[in-house]
């Protein structure tokens, strides 16, 4: 265990935040999709892919939809579809909508005052 | 293998990775993840393997699922050994866990115990009791032999009442507690996360 820990010292740390941070982002970004109007899970995933960059495993998606309906932020509803198999469509609910305006807020807020914290870094970067 | 029985592979694998999740959703899980598949079939140039790619090896999808299930389902739970559980995953998250564990626990052990001296009284009625001294409470509880003189028995019959009373209180606030602690930490991961 020891051992193992001292191995990848930064890089396993990094990764890991990131992927916290993708997790959170992703939850986001899913009750954005919904916004306008009830989706059902691919068109959520490409519907993502094509307003954002962001790249998502496609099984990322699924538990996370689960769990916003667990906490009340959605709801769902099976559709028949003529592709012949029924759909889960998915909808904010009106706490999934506050939910989310707050956070639209707030992200608008944080992520201003890190990109001009983070300015110096990257034009340094450049000059290097 | 034809391409359905991969996909039905597929999802019993998920399946069962899936196995704590309650068998409704469980079900309802792995429909959807099929309507996910099958349509994703009918986008141009999709192929199964890469289809199935994306979506990750079934047990690393059930992980993504079953994250977070036990503190859930624990919090929505009446039952001290789904409340004590939970807590003791709360516990491995830290220190407020630990608390939680450890105030449960003890809250557990001191009711039960207050009730089953309640019951007793009636069979053991000199062991079970409450002894005092002129000046101070010496011993409370059910014990062989009983405290010796000065000390003698102050609640008698009474006894088995009050600490029936008084035990099942100490399980409900446990309970009620243990509630509140793992659904604040789930508003509070929730919070986190956002």
């Amino acid at each position: 265990m020891a051992r193992l820990r001292t191995l990848p010292p930064d890089g396993e740390q990094g990764d890991r935040w990131e992927a916290q941070l993708r997790k959170g982002a992703l939850e986001m970004a899913a009750l954005a999709s919904l916004w306008k109007s009830r989706l059902y899970g691919l068109e959520i995933i490409r519907f993502l892919e094509n307003h954002s960059r962001l790249v998502l495993s496609e099984g990322t998606i699924y538990p996370i939809l689960n769990r916003l309906k667990a906490e009340g932020m959605l709801t769902s509803e099976w559709v028949e579809a003529e592709a012949g198999h029924p759909r889960k469509y998915y909808a904010l609910t009106e706490s999934g909508r506050a939910r989310l305006c707050a956070m639209a807020e707030a992200w608008t807020v944080f992520a201003d005052g890190l990109s001009r914290l983070l300015q110096p870094v990257l034009a340094m970067e450049e000059t290097r | 293998m034809t391409e359905k029985q991969e996909v039905q592979a597929y999802l019993a694998a998920l399946r069962a990775a899936l196995g704590p999740v309650a068998l409704g959703e469980r079900e309802e899980i792995a429909r959807e993840i099929e309507a996910h598949i099958e349509d994703s079939l009918q986008e141009p140039g999709a192929e199964l393997a890469a289809v199935l790619e994306r979506l990750g090896a079934a047990e690393a999808l059930a992980a993504q699922y079953r994250e977070g299930l036990p503190i859930r389902r624990a919090s929505r739970s009446r039952s001290p050994v789904t409340l004590l559980r939970g807590a003791l995953r709360l516990a491995t998250k830290g220190v407020f866990g630990m608390l939680v564990f450890f105030a449960g626990a003890f809250g557990y052990l001191m009711g039960g115990g207050m009730v089953l001296a309640g019951v007793l009284k009636p069979i053991f009625p000199h062991n079970a009791g409450i002894w005092v001294t002129k000046t101070q409470v010496v011993s409370a509880g059910v014990l062989t032999p009983a405290p010796p003189p000065p000390a003698h028995e102050v609640a008698g019959l009474w006894f088995t009442p009050i600490m029936l009373v008084l035990g099942a209180l100490l399980l409900l606030a446990t309970t009620a507690v243990i509630r509140a602690a793992l659904g604040a930490s789930q508003r509070l991961q929730a919070y986190l996360r956002h």
